[in-house]
């Protein structure tokens, strides 16, 4: 567990009227890091994200972000304070460019008070995110990995010091997959904390520092992507293959 | 006592009318996740038609209860099918373009209903309409006993078809669950259809009762149109037992409010508008969706 | 979402506008200009309903609300000896306050619910004005003599028309118009970049409630009575509702265009005996026809006009839209 971390989750649980979605989850994120999170299909990892991000409200435990409580927070609330994602299910606003949909996180998330030229941080935004070409394109008309770039490319455009990454190379390509790992690690050099949902366990592997296994909403397993992938519990979770194979 | 009883047996015969009627409103939302706003057109039409055949015909308007129903099923069935059925479906929610096309289709029936008949306060005199008996040592009209009589009757044989035929089977599957009912094969034209046509023949059979009781105009419908929001909202839109316990409620809660407070009735409206907001606010499940989470609550943590 | 707003070039065309509005008087005759004071009534309600209901995607049919509440403020205070005009800063506030009363709570339901809400509340106004004494309860208030001067009525209306629709235009193209945008079409996302969605739709209600009790201030002050039943009627919420969505929800020039549509149709109607008494079937012979065939109204059929014809232009220059 890292010292001074910048968010810190304890005893995490939610309750869906009678399904137990999370229970008692306990980690820690140091600032800087690329954590990854992954774990079989229900596993709680999503609903993990909503608590965090103030989307959902956790039915117990603490959530503490640069020290200080936010669950209970507004997800607007949360964001201001620079704690974003994105969404599995992209959810573009389809009437608006593309240019339009960053504008909106750049104008109303956590650095919107320091602006000096949000226009330009919108283009470079969009530069990063190779979206530069399509910025005056309806969202409406975009493809998918374009719709997932546009998912982080808001994201960021809400100057956040934490990003939570959800399943961004579902239905990727592998070259795009490449792509997006690249896209990651800049978004950490930049000095923005990384947390990553990914169901590509090579990708998730292959760029995070440390990793949480999540199963029926528990922590089975946290380390080092060598220590996770030899973990029992972990291989029987995903029934073995997809680990060994990546290995 | 004896004003707590009047209250009481008064509100349960209003209940019944009140359930009927709100039945109408849940079936269509639970079956298609529409908000039927003809529904207050459905009322007046009903009651216009119980008034033409009473007039015309001369029939006893809970006789003619055989004519409404098939005759509004009818109609519901090919509205879904002529209009209903072209409506954009913008996800699994209720769409506000269903909501206003139903509010335009119900200033239609108004302006109809002023077309046929006029704007003159109608109402229908049998020669029992001023006649009351005694139930428990309370006054009750005869009128409102019939009412009540016929109001019991179809609702339970709507529980008798919705838990004993496979259609109403099929209509229960498709209210909890839209997608499982489809992949198990349920035909969600033909359901909606149904439910449609039962919703409509509901709100007629409701308008012929509410036509024996109240004097009305082309306007009616309205105040009981939010009446029956308020009941809907606060059953859960989905059962027709949480429909008799809202309807159940607000009876209630009228009773008391006229019997002791000194509230004229123009703000009883106000009232049930008001609990229609808070029930919407506070409840969004209903009472019933209350219930069983507090109960799926308590089965889990134990 | 199209076209930037420039906002030397909109006060030009509003002034221009303004400018011809007020000289129309001099040329036309007296019926003529009425019809306009009632087209520029109609556009000024339209255009602020808007606001809510187009740009925000909240669809209230409890405007009348605010109309009677603009109207009623003038009215008692001017029986009151308070000139006519001083008493529209107070009516804009009322509409306003009474607005957050009656957001707060209803903006938690999402889409229909939240329409059925506002219906309940503006019956329960309704019913509340007319039953209370102090409102001179069902038979309404008439105005103190000696305040009606038409040209100044005219005047006003014109200009809080123009000023609503440049207001309009002006939101638009702000970073408010694109939250309300981004509220109307997916508030959850919205909420997930940190627009503070409760804000925003409580502020842009509060705005547009306080234009529609100004306008329902003039009203008071042109038609010299009111009572419950001419500005609380629900038929005059129907309306309001029904302009901009026929001519183009969320567009600026949508409820310009409904208004004039509308307030065409009800004078044909009004001046054929046989049609005076089907406006219902009007209003909801327009309702069915909008939502069945072109949700987005006359602007909507515009835009498709416009595609169809530049599709079938020869390109000679590949298009990156």
């Amino acid at each position: 567990m890292p010292v001074d971390p910048v968010l810190s989750v304890r005893g995490l649980s939610k309750r869906f009227e009678g399904l137990r979605a999370l229970a008692g989850i306990d980690f820690d994120v140091a600032s800087g890091e690329i954590f990854g999170v992954i774990g079989p299909n229900g596993a709680g990892k999503t609903t993990l994200f909503s608590c965090l991000v103030g989307a959902v409200a956790p039915t117990t435990g603490t959530i503490r972000f640069r020290g200080e409580r936010i669950d209970g927070l507004s997800n607007h609330e949360i964001v201001g304070r620079g704690l974003v994602r994105t969404h599995q299910i992209v959810r573009p606003f389809k009437e608006m460019t593309v240019e339009e949909n960053v504008s909106i996180g750049e104008y109303f998330g956590s650095g919107s008070r320091r602006r000096a030229d949000p226009e330009r941080r919108v283009a470079e935004i969009l530069e990063l995110t190779s979206l530069s070409r399509r910025a005056d394109v309806l969202a409406g008309t975009l493809t998918i990995g374009e719709l997932k770039r546009l998912e982080i490319a808001r994201a960021l455009a809400t100057e956040p010091e934490v990003l939570c990454l959800d399943e961004i190379m579902g239905g990727l390509n592998p070259a795009e997959i490449v792509a997006a790992m690249s896209l990651v690690r800049s978004v950490r050099e930049s000095g923005v904390t990384v947390l990553m949902i990914e169901h590509h366990v090579h990708a998730v592997l292959g760029v995070s520092d440390r990793i949480m296994v999540l199963n029926f909403g528990e922590r089975i397993a946290e380390g080092t992507p060598s220590e996770v992938m030899r973990h029992p519990e972990v291989v029987k979770a995903y029934l073995g293959e997809e680990i060994v194979e990546s290995a | 006592m004896k004003e707590l009883l009047a209250v009481l047996v008064n509100s349960l015969l209003a209940a019944g009318l009140y359930a009927t009627m709100s039945y109408g409103l849940a079936v269509i939302y639970g079956v298609m996740r529409i908000i039927n706003l003809a529904h207050a057109g459905i009322l007046m039409l009903g009651a216009y038609a119980t008034l033409t055949l009473f007039n015309h015909f001369h029939l006893d308007p809970f006789l003619s209860v055989a004519v409404v129903v098939p005759l509004f099923f009818g109609l519901g069935v090919l509205f879904y099918v002529a209009v209903v059925r072209r409506l954009p479906r913008s996800g699994a929610g209720p769409s506000i373009e269903s909501l206003l096309l139903l509010f335009g289709v119900w200033l239609i029936l108004q302006n109809l209903a002023y077309a046929i008949w006029g704007g003159d306060t109608q109402s229908i005199l049998t020669s029992y309409t001023m006649k009351s008996v005694e139930i428990a040592g309370v006054r009750v009209g005869v009128p409102n006993l019939l009412v009540f009589g016929v109001s019991a009757l179809s609702l339970l044989l709507l529980q008798i078809v919705l838990r004993g035929t496979f259609l109403g089977r099929a209509i229960r599957a498709v209210t909890q669950n839209r997608d499982a009912a489809l992949i198990s094969g349920v035909n969600a034209d033909r359901i909606s259809a149904v439910a449609f046509g039962i919703g409509t023949a509901f709100a007629a059979v409701a308008g012929s009762g509410l036509a024996t009781l109240f004097a009305f105009t082309p306007e009616f419908g309205r105040s009981f149109l939010l009446k029956s929001f308020c009941i809907i909202v606060l059953a859960g839109m989905e059962s027709v037992a949480g429909v008799a316990l809202g309807a159940l409620v607000l009876a209630l809660l009228e009773s008391a409010v006229g019997a002791y407070t000194s509230i004229p009735t123009s703000f009883q409206d106000a009232l049930s508008f008001t609990l229609l907001v808070v029930a919407l606010v506070a409840f969004p499940q209903g009472l019933l969706g209350l219930f069983s989470r507090l109960a799926a609550r308590r089965r889990a943590a134990a | 979402m199209t076209g930037r707003f420039r906002l030397g070039r909109a006060l030009l065309l509003a002034g221009a506008a303004l400018a011809l509005l007020a000289a129309a008087p001099k040329v036309l005759e007296r019926g003529s200009a009425n019809d306009i004071w009632n087209l520029a009534f109609a556009v000024a309600l339209a255009s602020a309903w808007n606001l809510l209901g187009g740009f925000a995607g909240q669809i209230s049919i409890g405007y009348s609300a605010f109309l009677g509440i603009g109207a009623y403020t003038t009215a008692l205070l001017a029986l009151k000896g308070v000139n006519v005009w001083a008493t529209l800063p107070l009516a804009a506030l009322l509409g306003a306050l009474f607005s957050i009363f009656v957001g707060w709570p209803t903006f938690r339901l999402r889409g229909p619910y939240f329409t059925i809400a506002t219906i309940g509340v503006s019956e329960a106004v309704r019913v509340f004005a007319a039953g209370v004494s102090f409102t001179g309860g069902s038979s309404g208030l008439r105005m103190p003599p000696g305040s009606f001067d038409f040209t100044r009525n005219y005047l006003a209306m014109v200009t809080l028309a123009v000023g609503v629709v440049f207001l309009s235009a002006w939101i638009r193209g702000s970073a408010f118009g694109r939250a309300l945008a981004a509220i109307r079409q997916d508030i959850d996302a919205a909420e997930a970049l940190g627009v503070n969605s409760t804000k925003y739709k409580l502020l842009v209600h509060a705005l547009s409630a306080a234009l529609v009790a100004v306008a329902g201030s003039l009203f008071a002050i042109n038609f010299q009575y009111i009572s419950p039943g001419s500005v609380f009627d629900f038929r005059l919420s129907l309306s309001i509702v029904l302009m901009p969505i026929v001519g183009g929800l969320g567009t600026v020039a949508g409820p310009v265009l409904g208004a004039i549509l509308f307030g065409y149709l009800q004078i044909k109607m009004l001046s054929t005996p046989a049609l005076r008494d089907s406006n219902l079937f009007l209003y909801g012979g327009l309702l069915v026809a909008v939502m069945l065939f072109e949700p987005k109204g006359l602007m909507g059929v515009f835009r498709r006009l416009q595609r169809a014809a530049s599709r079938s232009l020869p390109k000679s220059v590949p298009d990156a839209r």
